[in-house]
């Protein structure tokens, strides 16, 4: 009989409305957090170790300074002019190898040798995670990183074209090999291996502790030029940042700039749309609890009438707390469903391009929370309501 | 023994205790020479009848609403004794006092039947059956299955008789009931409401404009 009398009270299409509603916002941001979790390790990869903000400075090329080389490495004044800028937040020193050195394989008898050269950074600045890349001066293990570029610059340019197989990173990093360091009269032989790849350093790396060393040891003592620049910006989209290289005839990886923004305007566009669908969530609770004070203002005697003849308020608002607790949990239920389904798209299509695993899905989790957190407020509203109405 | 029968008696005995009653609305001169308002002390007692008898404007409605708790605009103070212990607004409403509104408070898109029915569901106190015989009693045959709404004001009035009737209570709180009915049906209606008192051995509230011929009444009052 209750319910007779209270289903009779409800407005179609506020009901409707407000379904509608939270199904977008609740579908949207369960979306859109869960991309964001599922997206974040990718971003995070291509720039967060490498810190989001770094590039590679070094000198432009020219024709004179081909002559003179002596113009391709920094002065302190300008060093110090570039520590100046504000949006600068630290400038680190590519460390050059300053003696010979060169590498040598043996392969079935035969001795395989080439030159090389060697650069370090500060280790923070590595963007290769390997428990190896470390260095102990009463061992003789060197551990060395090269250029992601050289491996894909084989396996998709060289070995495609002579029809030789391809390499992978974990192959690679299988191989050992000498590496002869000499100068001052002094000669040493490292075992080497190839610890990781660096995506975002064009160089091939020591760790800078032996460089220091060694370059103490073999090199030219006075010689400790630099050519290259990690420079770390506060703030990687400031406008004044490539006009003021270019200013000073600076060249910079601007690729580096490019992915730092990449990610800066996902995580931008991802709280745009997250917040606009937090509003639309908003919008339809509210909308759902003011169609209930409207339902109360326009039943109002309907209301005091049960209350008079004995109805307690919970008996009262029992019937409006199942219908908007039970159809927001089946809107929270359908509108998961569908942030699965969308998932699936791109998961599948992700997994393709990055062969990366993704993490666990929060959509289910978000749908818990809201299915607890929704019931509970509109529980309170509605009682809060009908018991201002009644009494 | 005949101390603790007594004793008995008295627990099980409604007491509706008025201490310096005055509506907040009404000034002092509008009350003057009542009955019940600003008395030191009135009694009602379960088991007995009582007739309240005023002209209109003089706070009837707000009596019976003040011991009813369906409004608290008043000064002094209601006790109930007798009652083990203080009981909710619901429970006073569905197993201690019954209240045959002035204004009915019935819900008009709902049949006689439905209504009765209703607050039936809340007690359980009568069968459908013995609500059909009720209705049937006081209403044309063919009315206890058509909206309240479709009813006249003295169907409804008897409608809302029996639905006071359906619950158990010590005392009845009757606000003008026979003001829309004849004669000949407000006599059907006082027997009913006299009747299911006597069963319940409860007290009767009744209140009206000029004194009732149909009850008979322990005690009359104006206010």
């Amino acid at each position: 009989m209750l319910y007779k009398l209270q289903r009779k009270t409800l407005i179609p299409s506020q009901i409707i409305g407000y379904a509608l509603t939270l199904f977008v916002g609740m579908s949207v941001v369960m979306l859109a957090v869960q991309a964001f979790v599922d997206l974040k390790p990718l971003l995070t990869q291509q720039t967060d170790v490498f810190k989001a903000h770094t590039v590679t400075v070094s000198k432009n090329v020219t024709l004179f300074k081909t002559a003179n080389k002596d113009g391709i490495y920094f002065t302190d004044k300008e060093l110090r002019k570039i520590q100046e800028q504000e949006f600068v937040k630290d400038v680190a020193l590519f460390n050059s190898a300053t003696f010979n050195t060169s590498a040598a394989i043996s392969f079935g008898g035969q001795r395989l040798g080439t030159e090389m050269f060697f650069e370090s950074v500060p280790d923070r600045y590595i963007d290769v995670q390997s428990e190896d890349w470390r260095w102990d001066s009463t061992s003789d293990f060197l551990p060395i990183i090269i250029p992601e570029d050289y491996l894909n610059l084989y396996n998709f340019g060289f070995a495609e074209s002579q029809s030789l197989p391809v390499i992978s990173e974990t192959m690679l990093s299988q191989v050992t090999f000498n590496i002869y360091v000499e100068g001052n009269g002094k000669r040493h032989v490292y075992n080497s291996r190839i610890v990781g790849l660096s995506s975002k350093i064009n160089s091939i790396l020591v760790p800078d502790a032996f460089l220091r060393w060694a370059n103490s040891e073999f090199g030219k003592t006075n010689d400790n030029r630099c050519s290259r620049l990690l420079v770390e910006f506060t703030d990687a989209t400031n406008e004044e940042i490539p006009s003021f290289f270019e200013l000073n005839g600076l060249n910079i990886n601007k690729s580096e700039l490019e992915s730092s923004k990449l990610a800066f305007f996902f995580k931008l566009a991802m709280f745009f749309v997250i917040a606009i669908a937090l509003v639309i969530i908003v919008l339809s609770v509210s909308f759902i609890i003011l169609s209930f004070n409207l339902i109360v203002q326009k039943n109002h005697d309907l209301f005091v009438n049960l209350y008079n003849i004995g109805y307690s308020e919970r008996q009262i608002a029992r019937f409006y707390r199942t219908v908007i607790c039970c159809l927001t949990i089946v809107i929270l239920l359908f509108s998961a469903l569908v942030a699965v389904w969308v998932r699936g798209f791109y998961v599948g299509r992700l997994s393709m391009v990055f062969g990366t695993s993704l993490s666990v899905s929060t959509i289910w989790l978000s749908t818990l929370a809201a299915a607890i957190i929704l019931p509970a407020l509109y529980s309170f509203f509605i009682g809060r309501i009908v018991h201002r109405t009644v009494s | 023994m005949k101390i603790c029968l007594t004793q008995w008696k008295l627990m099980n005995t409604m007491l509706i205790e008025l201490h310096d009653l005055k509506p907040r609305y009404m000034s002092e001169s509008e009350i003057s020479g009542s009955d019940i308002y600003l008395q030191s002390s009135v009694l009602f007692e379960q088991g007995r009848s009582y007739m309240v008898c005023a002209k209109s404007g003089h706070g009837k409605s707000s009596l019976l609403n003040f011991i009813y708790g369906s409004n608290t605009q008043y000064d002094g103070t209601i006790d109930f004794k007798g009652l083990e212990s203080y009981l909710d607004s619901t429970y006073m409403r569905t197993s201690v006092l019954s209240y045959l509104f002035q204004d009915l408070c019935l819900f008009s898109e709902l049949t006689a039947m439905e209504n009765v029915q209703l607050k039936n569901n809340l007690t359980h106190f009568k069968t459908d059956v013995e609500i059909g015989e009720m209705l049937d009693a006081i209403l044309p045959a063919d009315k206890k299955k058509q909206p309240v709404a479709t009813l006249s004001l003295g169907q409804r009035q008897r409608v809302a008789a029996v639905r006071a009737l359906c619950q158990p209570f010590k005392f009845i709180l009757l606000d003008e009931p026979f003001s829309h009915l004849d004669n000949e049906n407000a006599a059907a209606v006082a027997k009913m409401v006299s009747d299911e008192v006597r069963h319940q051995g409860a007290g009767m509230i009744v209140t009206a404009l000029d004194p009732i011929d149909f009850l008979v009444f322990d005690k009359v009052m104006t206010l």
